[in-house]
């Protein structure tokens, strides 16, 4: 990013300051896209992109390969910088909170479309890696995991190694490691790209009961059908831009 | 954190054992060597002070002391010196003993103050044709009173077995001056002369008084102003720095490589790790502490291995007697610090590099 670019991003941000402070509790985040670039060499992946999203929320991303989806995800949740705009999560931008990664471990959980899991640890040690990093105690930690392991239906599965754990069963650890610090934010890069149609519809219902039960905005890039047809609102990229979004139905 | 620790450095075995052995490699080789340079040390000090002397008179310029060689009239020059109360003439001869090259032969008159201060544990003092053997050499060699020991191809029987404090002098023989100038074929010669000063003078004044009587000598009685005078102590000493310090670097470029090809080849984890919101500290405290456990296995083993080895070296040197390797806490505790410091190295030369890569780059496939 240009040194121009980056202190325009940064002037977008500082005209937001001010704001009150965002709300907290268990209900989701409300997401702001402002007027995001961001160019990778000659590519300019996304072009001026504005997106809003309501709290609770769950919004499929889709379009065709190349057209922002994973950059426009990898912005929101602060893995990825802006050239210009600002990305406000809860009305705060998280590029400009002091720490990225204590705002990305406080508000957001991802989902990859590989699991990602780390395979010297049970499905039960992965799950509290990110309670480590948010300095849970061991016993709050182990308690944590084995409620989020249940409500993902793995409860006879928690001292598994994710090598003896079928496709499906590793996707739905790792989206109980993205719930673990209970995130307001979950952002899910195609979860079930890796799965079959019968586990990935499976995933998606837990997804959609999960969103129900916790009210956590979720953003989902997919082709999956299944996600089509649960998302309350489908946003599609065409070359970076924002080509239509239109409320499911 | 303890638990992800032990995890990671068990299901990497390999790797955590090859950085342990590259900690211990360095630990070995600075624990076995300045154990032997502090034992050499200790040796050349030894000499200033046999007899329990306050301190020795040596040819000046030598560069190893136990080839110092003075005229016998010094002995006499020496006690006519303002606060020199008693003096001894001693003759050293190396390799003099077939049974164990190693034993130094010391030549006195055993009417000297030197063979007076020798506390008999067994036997009598010698008549013609016998000896005394120091509890070390005695022990070594087995020599109990009235057996007979070949020195320089004459059998002299033991007559009394000594302790001096001086463990140098434990590790030799005592024969009269007058046989060792005849076996050594240098009958008006000396080695040095012990000295002892009178009270109420300072050592240091009578040491200089004595240099100036007696042009062409070196009087001594620090051990670590022996150590520098006898510059073949100095040269091993300088050797075994040199050495250690290859050992040591040796050992941190096989402990810095190899963490750092495990942490770049768990590049994902780490990128997870931030990922999910750990902090550049707590990754870091992660590193750290894989590093530090490593180590600290590795030096512990090293502690150990050195210890061993510091007596291997020795004993391959044919150096026992003379040298003896001397384990202090502080000698141990370099020897830890050492390995805690390659482990720390390591870790912080890993984070610097798992750190540059950014986290999406990290986790990508």
């Amino acid at each position: 990013m240009s040194s121009s670019t980056r202190a325009s991003a940064r002037r977008t941000v500082t005209e937001i300051e001010g704001l009150p402070d965002p709300p907290v509790g268990g209900s989701g985040a409300a997401v702001e896209v402002r007027n995001v670039s961001r160019r990778f060499g000659p590519v300019e992946a996304l072009r001026g992109v504005d997106l809003d999203v309501a709290p609770g929320e769950l919004v499929l991303v889709t379009g065709r390969s190349g057209s922002g989806k994973s950059t426009l995800l990898n912005l929101v949740g602060g893995l990825d910088e802006p050239d210009s705009g600002a990305v406000l999560i809860d009305r705060r931008p998280i590029w400009q909170q002091a720490n990225v990664s204590v705002a990305r471990r406080d508000l957001v959980g991802f989902v990859f479309q590989q699991h990602l899991l780390l395979d010297e640890l049970t499905a039960r040690a992965n799950v509290e890696v990110p309670l480590i990093g948010a300095g849970v105690p061991r016993s709050e930690r182990r308690t944590r995991a084995l409620e989020l392991l249940a409500e993902v239906g793995l409860s006879d599965r928690v001292e598994h190694l994710p090598s003896t754990l079928s496709g499906g069963e590793r996707q739905r650890v790792a989206v109980a490691r993205a719930l673990a610090n209970r995130p307001r934010l979950l952002l899910a890069d195609e979860p079930t790209g890796a799965l079959d149609s019968v586990t990935s519809a499976r995933l998606i219902e837990l997804l959609v009961s999960l969103r129900d039960s916790h009210g956590t905005t979720m953003i989902i890039v997919s082709y999956d059908p299944a996600v089509r047809e649960r998302a309350d609102r489908i946003v599609t990229l065409v070359d970076g831009c924002i080509g239509s979004a239109r409320a499911r139905g | 954190m303890l638990a992800l620790i032990a995890s990671n450095l068990r299901h990497r075995w390999g790797r955590t054992a090859l950085t342990a052995l590259g900690v211990a490699v360095g630990v070995t080789t600075v624990v076995a060597l300045l154990a032997v340079t502090a034992g050499l040390s200790r040796s050349a000090g030894d000499l200033a002070k046999l007899g329990r002397a306050d301190f020795g008179v040596f040819q000046a310029g030598v560069s190893d002391l136990t080839a110092s060689s003075l005229p016998s009239s010094a002995a006499a020059r020496i006690a006519s010196v303002p606060g020199v109360s008693a003096t001894s003439p001693v003759q050293i001869v190396p390799h003099a003993i077939a049974a164990d090259p190693a034993v130094l032969v010391f030549g006195a008159p055993l009417q000297g103050a030197l063979v007076k201060r020798l506390v008999l544990v067994a036997g009598a003092l010698p008549r013609t044709g016998e000896m005394l053997v120091g509890d070390r050499v005695a022990q070594r060699l087995h020599a109990t009173v009235g057996r007979r020991l070949v020195v320089a191809g004459h059998r002299f029987r033991v007559a009394g077995i000594y302790h001096s404090g001086v463990s140098l002098e434990d590790g030799g023989v005592v024969l009269p001056l007058a046989v060792t100038q005849r076996l050594s074929g240098r009958p008006d010669a000396v080695s040095m002369v012990a000295v002892l000063v009178a009270p109420g003078y300072r050592d240091a004044t009578v040491e200089r008084a004595v240099e100036r009587a007696v042009p062409g000598t070196a009087a001594l009685g620090d051990p670590g102003e022996v150590a520098r005078v006898d510059t073949n102590s100095a040269v091993i000493a300088k050797a075994a720095v040199i050495i250690a310090v290859l050992a040591v670097l040796l050992g941190a470029v096989v402990v810095v490589n190899t963490m750092a090809m495990a942490v770049i080849e768990r590049r994902q984890q780490f990128g997870l790790l931030a990922v999910v919101g750990w902090s550049r500290s707590r990754i870091a405290r992660l590193i750290l502490g894989e590093a530090v456990t490593v180590s600290a296995g590795g030096a512990i083993a090293g502690l150990g291995l050195g210890i061993v080895a510091s007596d291997l070296v020795v004993r391959a040197l044919a150096a026992g007697t003379f040298v003896s390797p001397e384990i202090t806490p502080w000698v141990l505790a370099r020897g830890l610090l050492v390995g805690l410091a390659l482990g720390v190295i390591g870790a912080m030369f890993s984070f610097w590099r798992v750190m540059r890569i950014p986290p999406l780059k990290a986790i990508s496939p």
